[in-house]
C-alpha cells in the first residue's frame, strides 16, 4: 500500500488502489463494456488520410453529446 | 457486438507477435491496461507505418477474423492515418499517427509492457489526448493525470516526454 499524496484526490486515489489489487483479467472485464454510438458504429470500416479529415468527420457527423467534437 | 475481453486482447498480442507486428495500446484501452479504472468500448492500437510492418499487420488482422475488401485491405497496407474496424470478432482503432506524439519509434522507447502487451507509457497516452483536445478527453484527463501520478509513485518511473 502506498502512501496518498495530497494532490490525488482521496476517492480517486482508492479506486487506483482497488483497481490495482485487481488481476488484468477482471480489470478488463469491468472496463470493457459495449456501448451503442450512433453514426460511428454504424459502418464495418472507415480510413482517413489524416487524424484532421478524421476529427473533422466526427464533428461535421457524429452527435454532439457524444463528445467526439474538439473543444 | 459483444465487449472486448482479455482473450481477445490475448488473442492480438498472440496474433501480432506472430507476425512479428509493432504496435502499442494507445488510448483509454491503453491506461486500463496500466491499471486505470474506467470504463471504455474497444482497442485502439498504435501501429508502425512501414510497409513491412503495414503487410504484416494485415495478415494478422485477417489471421484474427477480420473480413476486408480488397479496397479495405489496401488502406491497411497503406498505414492510412486512423481506421476504424468493425468487421471481425470485435471492434479495433488503428492509429498510424496519433495527435501529440511524433514517432513511433518515441513511443516505443517509452513503452511499459503488461502481461507481454505493450502499452504506450501513461505520458504519451496523455499527451495524445491532450492534443486531440475533444470534449471527451478534456472530461477525462483531470482523473487520468491523477493516475499519472498514482502510477509514477508505485511503479518508481520517472521517465517524462523528451
Amino acid at each position: 500500500m502506498s502512501s496518498e499524496p495530497s494532490d490525488i484526490p482521496s476517492e480517486w486515489w482508492d479506486e487506483f488502489e482497488a483497481a490495482a489489487s485487481r488481476p488484468l483479467e477482471m480489470r478488463m472485464r469491468y472496463a470493457f463494456i459495449y456501448t451503442y454510438k450512433p453514426v460511428l458504429d454504424d459502418a464495418p470500416f472507415r480510413a482517413f488520410d489524416s487524424m484532421e479529415e478524421y476529427r473533422t468527420w466526427c464533428e461535421a457527423n457524429l452527435p454532439d453529446w457524444l463528445g467526439y467534437g474538439r473543444v | 457486438m459483444a465487449a472486448f475481453e482479455y482473450r481477445q486482447a490475448q488473442e492480438i498480442r498472440d496474433v501480432f507477435c506472430r507476425h512479428g507486428v509493432s504496435y502499442l495500446f494507445i488510448g483509454k484501452s491503453g491506461a486500463i491496461l496500466l491499471g486505470y479504472p474506467d470504463t471504455t468500448q474497444d482497442a485502439d492500437l498504435f501501429v508502425e507505418r512501414t510497409e513491412a510492418n503495414c503487410e504484416a499487420l494485415y495478415r494478422a488482422l485477417v489471421e484474427l477474423g477480420f473480413v476486408l475488401t480488397a479496397a479495405q485491405a489496401a488502406e491497411v497496407r497503406q498505414g492510412k492515418d486512423f481506421i476504424q474496424l468493425k468487421n471481425g470478432p470485435f471492434d479495433l482503432d488503428l492509429v498510424f499517427a496519433p495527435d501529440g506524439i511524433e514517432r513511433f519509434a518515441d513511443a516505443w522507447r517509452r513503452r511499459v509492457e503488461v502481461e507481454g502487451f505493450p502499452v504506450c507509457h501513461i505520458d504519451d497516452i496523455i499527451a495524445s489526448k491532450e492534443a486531440a483536445n475533444r470534449k471527451k478527453d478534456r472530461e477525462s484527463l483531470p482523473r487520468l493525470r491523477s493516475f499519472r501520478e498514482y502510477w509514477m509513485k508505485t511503479h518508481g518511473d520517472t521517465r517524462r516526454l523528451l
